[in-house]
């Protein structure tokens, strides 16, 4: 029944965000194009000053194929974090009418967070399979059946992580009345340590070193590098591991913070 | 213009006391700016670890441009954006309404009435930077160059200013707005680079029809090499066409307007 109630909560948050077409349309191929433009140049300029043929392991070629992915692949672990609707929910008391239902809320916000993939999802299927033929695949990367499947689960990971380190910081909306900044704080420190804004493979070593025990490289750089064949099956295992306790401990973490909160939460009305 | 000043002082004085009612949010605000620079600046650390040069520029310079960056992001951040995120609700609620009816410039009042205060300390901050980076340059750069510099990135914010609402104002007709904000924060990161690594046609885009490398981009190059005629005639042209397009925007979609009221 519980099962059910979420998938149901899902399937409409994801028909909502079908219905502007437009927009999804504007969104998907304006946002990509710009994206993409901004990435291929800075990549051929930083290969062209540096007189380098590869940089982190990567030929041009490879690093804009690594841009391309880890642009798709961002807004999947994204997904509608900008929209703040735990934090909302707290502020407004919109959290009231959550309360009735019979699955926890965390639950329920995160089958709307999943049911609002949809346009991601159709975004990274259609520009995810042109990607490597437009760009050219070149030789150190190796795309299988295998490293896709791989690479799925690290990204349906990365989104499950993504949203519980969140939460935390989203429920300190129950003390202050403003919390987007600390949130989209969070989003800044995530896009660049975790290889949004830059492979995390151009990092010094000891940055790497330090970087391997935080939750950020497997939020972007771990599911991107996985797709392109450049993880062992080892390495990948291991990532999940240390990505899956990480979600545990932000999800301790929120359950401890909501505990807290909810015992001095008001709401009026529903 | 004494009574728009007039009214604008009435702006801060309100922004400033509601920022000290929201205490909390005010170091929030102030704690998201400062981890935004130390990102920035971390990119471009990360990146110079690879090369000497990027984009034409030295690290050292590229510092400089990222001093600049942070100062028009904190004036835009201060002085427009509260605004700017506002305006397609305003649009799409019909509160507009409210501001039609005034005798005021609803452009000016829409454009001006939310004054961050709480991102004001960030502009303090971003001035320290780059005074910062200023001082560790290895080579003088001379207060007169500095001016202009600070002069030019003046008119970069205004114009950055005009692009925005030239992305928002299609709210009238399209009432989703998220694309093209979506669409205007990525375009962003074309003010949030050097524009020397941009080459050929987007090149040529990004200093006329877009021109987002005219708002940091073309005050750092003129602290740099100079201020020359060409580059002063250009950014004001760009500038003044850029207001003109979005004057004639807004009137258009003031015309396209539907009141939600009665």
């Amino acid at each position: 029944m519980r099962l059910a109630l979420l998938w149901n909560v899902s399937s409409t948050e994801a028909r909502k965000r079908m219905s502007y077409r437009t927009d999804f349309w504007i969104n998907s191929l304006g946002g990509i194009a710009v994206n993409f433009s901004v990435y291929w140049f800075l990549a051929h300029a930083l290969f062209a000053a540096s007189g380098a043929s590869t940089l982190g392991g990567y030929t041009p070629r490879g690093m804009v194929l690594y841009y391309v992915f880890a642009i798709l692949m961002g807004r999947m672990v994204q997904s509608t974090e900008m929209e703040m609707g735990t934090s909302q929910d707290i502020y407004d008391g919109s959290l009231s009418r959550y309360l009735l239902y019979p699955v926890s809320y965390p639950a329920v916000k995160y089958a709307e967070q999943v049911g609002a993939l949809a346009p991601q999802m159709i975004q990274m299927t259609l520009f995810g399979a042109v990607a490597p033929f437009l760009v050219g695949i070149p030789q150190e990367v190796h795309i299988t059946p295998a490293s896709v499947a791989m690479s799925l689960a690290s990204l349906a990971v990365a989104n499950l992580l993504h949203y519980l380190l969140l939460l935390p910081i989203q429920e300190v909306a129950f003390w202050a009345e403003n919390v987007w900044s600390l949130v989209v704080a969070e989003r800044f420190v995530m896009s660049l340590l975790g290889g949004l804004l830059l492979p995390l493979d151009l990092f010094p070593d000891w940055a790497r070193q330090v970087l391997y025990w935080l939750p950020f490289p497997y939020l972007y750089s771990v599911p991107v590098r996985t797709l392109m064949g450049r993880v062992t099956v080892t390495e990948w295992a291991t990532g999940l591991v240390i990505a899956t306790l990480w979600c545990g401990v932000a999800a301790a973490l929120g359950r401890l913070v909501w505990r807290r909160g909810d015992l001095q939460y008001t709401g009026v009305g529903l | 213009m004494i009574r728009y000043l007039r009214l604008y002082g009435c702006f801060l004085r309100f922004s400033f006391s509601r920022a000290m009612e929201f205490r909390v949010d005010f170091f929030f605000r102030v704690l998201m700016d400062v981890v935004w620079n130390l990102v920035n600046l971390g990119f471009f650390w990360v990146l110079y670890q690879h090369t000497s040069m990027l984009g034409g520029w030295t690290f050292d310079q590229m510092l400089v441009f990222a001093g600049g960056m942070f100062v028009f992001d904190a004036i835009n951040m201060t002085v427009f954006s509260n605004n700017m995120w506002g305006l397609p609700l305003a649009i799409n609620k019909g509160e507009l309404d409210y501001h039609l009816t005034r005798p005021v410039s609803p452009l000016f009042f829409l454009s001006l009435r939310e004054f961050a205060a709480n991102s004001f300390v960030n502009l303090l901050v971003a001035c320290g930077i780059l005074t910062w980076t200023l001082a560790r340059y290895p080579d003088p750069l001379g207060a007169r160059r500095i001016l202009v510099f600070l002069g030019l990135l003046l008119v970069g914010v205004s114009l950055h200013y005009a692009l925005q609402m030239m992305f928002f104002i299609p709210t009238f007709w399209m009432h989703a707005s998220s694309g093209l904000r979506e669409i205007f924060w990525a375009m962003e990161q074309y003010t949030t680079r050097p524009y020397g690594i941009f080459t050929g046609w987007l090149r040529r885009v990004l200093v006329t029809i877009l021109p987002f490398a005219l708002v940091v981009s073309f005050p750092t190059r003129a602290l740099f090499e100079g201020l020359t005629a060409g580059l002063l005639l250009h950014m004001a042209a760009v500038t003044l066409a850029a207001f003109v397009a979005m004057k004639l925007l807004w009137n258009a979609g003031l015309r396209a307007y539907s009141s939600a009221s009665s």
